[in-house]
């Protein structure tokens, strides 16, 4: 290990500090809460609650909103309602199950639904229907003959 | 020598228009001495790619900071093998490599297919060289690679030393990871230039089917590998514990590795009965044209992510493209259906061919879900006028049962018969199967395991192996009786006999390992603490210590850490150092987290850094449990698709089979 040179960057080092007790707004109350708001930061696709970046500049505040929030008895619902209030549909972690969010749910299952239509037209078109001739003892053993045959050459 | 990059990129491009041309007009006018001159283009063009990569690489690593490229992604205190991973760390380098891996592809199908498939040739040629020509023509004219850095458009300026590359990217993972996703992204070309070739000229049989499976195995291979090593570098890198977040760009690498997944299923209905011959078409272009959107979207900045490039205006090329290619396909395949009609019926809905459609049902469902919601923000923003965000929660509400159901058919495929299955060998397939999954679940229930999905993942996994199992004991068993082998050769000989069926079942064996692995999400624990040092707290059944923080340098970066004792019942565990670190040019703060690694679960801890009031050190401390079994998984998954790679010994020769005729013995009573 180099003894320390740079001073400056120790001095950034240090400067790099957490927001006093951050860490406290990690609780499974303002968790319970925070999964239904995403995180807006631009870098993560988590949740308020899920995003691990404790400084991060979107879950943070908005940590620490939900934790004032429900020190003032504020529903949950009511909590989530006064972030889109602000922010609009996107700070919900899902698609709200109204107006166009509804169709972020509803397309992939109309997708599978359309999918399996094709494969069942795809076996009507191509089922072959189940009538196959009767045959003789003497041909069955014709074609066995020739199974044997072709078995005997497999090795 | 920037000039005799930026020359020889044009040149390259203007070589690669000659290609075009000389083997279409070489096609039309049967002209053999223009086909051949297209496929010498081919080789001179690799060869001044090749320069042109050579020159950028050789200022990276000499550190030539009069280049702007240069300048911004390398610094003199980088140590070496990450100056040579700059290459790939920008949007022109790495476009240049993918120009390079696009070269060596065409180069090696050229001198591959000197005396083969001659009357493909021309058409394979010009669809590698018009993707060629368009990479070419980006970093000619749009995003130049050896572009110098100048005051007012007239002096070249050194800067002295450059900003170096994101210290995210100066971990071991993203020194092969580009590469290696790139290697499956740009292979895909190959499998999509014979099927364009096959169908433009009406070839018989399924000749393109044949020439490309390998090439599709190993971009897929390449692709699945790439994926696993971005995982392994988010979950040891980004310090958020997780291995896959559906971020824009990690669902963009995995849309075509889905399709190619579907295809190499599928592919085998085409092989073995003729069948699915559009659909397999579909397949191999839908993944061709994924690459390049997933490359779209990673470099237009439509969507925002962590892994994005920089924002660059070469996203309206990339529609272009996307519209003419995907345009020109359409209308060939929609000219040709004539061609491509299935030889075979299908004999019965409870059949292996069936299992096969299913499976590619639920592959695509997959694809167009993360598709869907990947792009819903935008297309909620550009429809609707506001823009609604889809975030982890939808992705897994959407894709673990899509993934479950997928996991379930890997089980019940070889338990079908081909053709036909009757309901006496259903009953005698799928009993034991579903007894070892019931009574996984049922032990699972006894010790207190109540999550939904975990349990059922747990037993899908106990179902599908115990099917694997089966296939492998079973031949094992006939082989031992009749070569009077030991158990070992008897199971090698029994691989080698079909290497890709057996290949497959230990490809199948991965995913089961790599499911159980996903599985283990629903048990994590966390705790976020700020510990004073000595001071002791506790997660799941270990207690941690931070017992000293120490503090450092070296060129590049200066660094803290805490040093972590974790104890069980008293004992000690083991030690971890999770560490912060600035990076001196780019005062950029990465965290490398401390992993101790296990089956069972991993200990994994991010030291966040010092509280500014408390000035006590900030840990997040994570119990994943089974995560190993995900990477443990890719290893059984890159061993099996070797085996699928190695000829088998028994030359399989699919007759187009049909049923003549049932012996009066065994005929259906008629009136």
């Amino acid at each position: 290990m180099r003894p320390p040179r740079n001073s400056v960057l120790f001095v950034l080092l240090a400067g790099l500090c957490l927001a006093q007790s951050s860490s406290q707004y990690v609780t499974s109350e303002i968790r319970r809460v925070g999964d239904k708001l995403a995180c807006l930061c631009g870098a993560c696709k988590n949740t308020v609650a899920t995003c691990q970046m404790l400084e991060c500049h979107y879950s943070l505040p908005a940590r620490q909103r939900i934790a004032k929030m429900q020190k003032d008895a504020t529903s949950d619902a009511a909590i989530v309602g006064e972030f889109v209030k602000r922010e609009g549909k996107k700070a919900l972690a899902e698609p709200p199950n109204e107006g166009f969010g509804v169709l972020a749910l509803a397309t992939p299952v109309i997708a599978v639904g359309l999918g399996l239509g094709l494969i069942g037209l795809f076996i009507r078109r191509y089922r072959k229907p189940n009538s196959v001739p009767a045959m003789s003892d003497e041909e069955v053993r014709k074609y066995q003959d020739q199974i044997d045959k072709e078995f005997s050459k497999l090795d | 020598m920037e000039n005799i990059g930026a020359l020889a990129i044009l040149l390259a491009f203007c070589l690669s228009i000659f290609s075009i041309v000389a083997s279409l007009v070489g096609a039309w006018k049967q002209k053999q001495f223009l086909i051949v001159s297209a496929e010498r283009a081919v080789i001179c063009m690799w060869a001044l790619v090749t320069t042109a990569s050579g020159l950028l690489i050789y200022a990276l690593m000499t550190g030539d900071y009069r280049l702007a490229y240069v300048a911004a992604h390398s610094n003199k205190a980088m140590p070496m093998i990450y100056k040579f991973s700059a290459w790939w760390g920008g949007q022109e380098g790495s476009l240049l490599m993918w120009n390079f891996i696009l070269a060596t592809y065409a180069l090696v199908v050229v001198l591959q297919n000197r005396r083969k498939h001659r009357a493909l040739m021309p058409y394979v040629t010009a669809t590698m060289m018009v993707t060629q020509g368009f990479f070419l023509m980006l970093i000619a004219f749009s995003v130049p690679p050896f572009q110098v850095l100048s005051t007012g458009g007239k002096a070249i300026v050194d800067v002295g030393d450059g900003q170096g590359l994101n210290p995210l990217l100066q971990y071991w993972t993203m020194v092969i990871h580009p590469p290696i996703l790139y290697l499956g992204y740009v292979g895909y070309i190959v499998p999509f230039a014979f099927a364009l070739g096959s169908l433009i000229t009406r070839q018989k049989g399924d000749e393109w089917i044949f020439t490309t499976r390998r090439w599709a195995i190993v971009t897929w291979l390449f692709q699945g590998t790439g994926i696993l090593l971005g995982a392994g570098w988010a979950y040891s890198v980004l310090g958020w514990g997780g291995y896959w977040g559906w971020d824009p760009v990690e669902n963009a690498s995995f849309l075509p590795w889905l399709t190619s997944t579907a295809f190499l299923h599928s592919v085998t209905m085409q092989e073995k009965k003729g069948m699915m011959k559009v659909w397999n078409l579909v397949l191999v272009a839908s993944t061709f044209f994924l690459c390049i959107f997933g490359t779209f979207l990673t470099r237009s900045g439509i969507v925002s992510s962590v892994h994005a490039f920089a924002q660059s205006p070469i996203g309206p090329y990339f529609v272009a493209f996307l519209a003419i290619t995907i345009a020109i396909t359409i209308l060939l395949i929609l000219s040709r259906l004539d061609y491509l009609k299935s030889e075979s019926p299908l004999e019965s809905v409870v059949s292996r061919e069936s299992s096969f459609l299913f499976n590619n049902l639920i592959l695509l469902a997959s694809c167009f879900a993360i598709l869907w919601g990947t792009l819903f923000p935008v297309i909620s923003e550009a429809i609707a006028g506001e823009k609604i965000s889809v975030d982890a929660p939808w992705f897994n509400r959407v894709n673990v049962p899509i993934g479950l159901a997928l996991l379930f058919l890997t089980g019940v495929g070889p338990l079908l018969a081909w053709r036909r299955s009757t309901p006496d060998n259903l009953k005698r397939n799928f009993l034991w199967p579903t007894v070892a999954m019931v009574a996984t679940i049922g032990i699972l229930v006894a010790m207190g395991i109540s999550h939904f999905y975990a349990l059922l993942s747990l037993g899908l996994c106990s179902f599908v192996t115990w099917t694997i199992v089966s296939e492998f004991w079973k031949g094992t068993m006939a082989i031992m009786q009749k070569d009077a082998l030991g158990f070992i050769p008897a199971v090698i000989a029994l691989t080698h006999r079909n290497t890709r069926r057996y290949g497959g079942y230990i490809v199948h064996m991965g995913i089961v390992l790599m499911f159980i692995g996903f599985s283990g999400a629903a048990f994590n624990k966390d705790t976020t603490v700020e510990a004073k040092v000595g001071e002791k707290f506790p997660l799941g059944r270990y207690e941690l210590k931070v017992t000293e923080i120490k503090t450092g340098q070296n060129e590049n970066f200066i660094w803290q850490n805490a040093v972590i004792e974790a104890t069980i019942d008293g004992k000690p565990f083991t030690t971890l150092t999770p560490e912060r670190r600035i990076y001196e040019k780019s005062q950029q703060p990465v965290s490398m987290v401390a992993i101790k690694r296990q089956l069972n679960e991993d200990l994994y801890i991010n030291f966040a850094g010092m509280g500014s009031g408390s000035q006590q050190p900030t840990i997040q401390a994570y119990v994943f449990p089974l995560v190993s079994w995900i990477w443990l998984g890719y290893w059984i998954l890159l061993f099996g698709s070797l085996i699928c790679l190695v000829p088998a010994k028994v030359k399989m020769q699919y007759a187009r089979t049909e049923v003549v005729g049932v012996s009066t013995k065994h005929a259906p009573a008629t009136k």
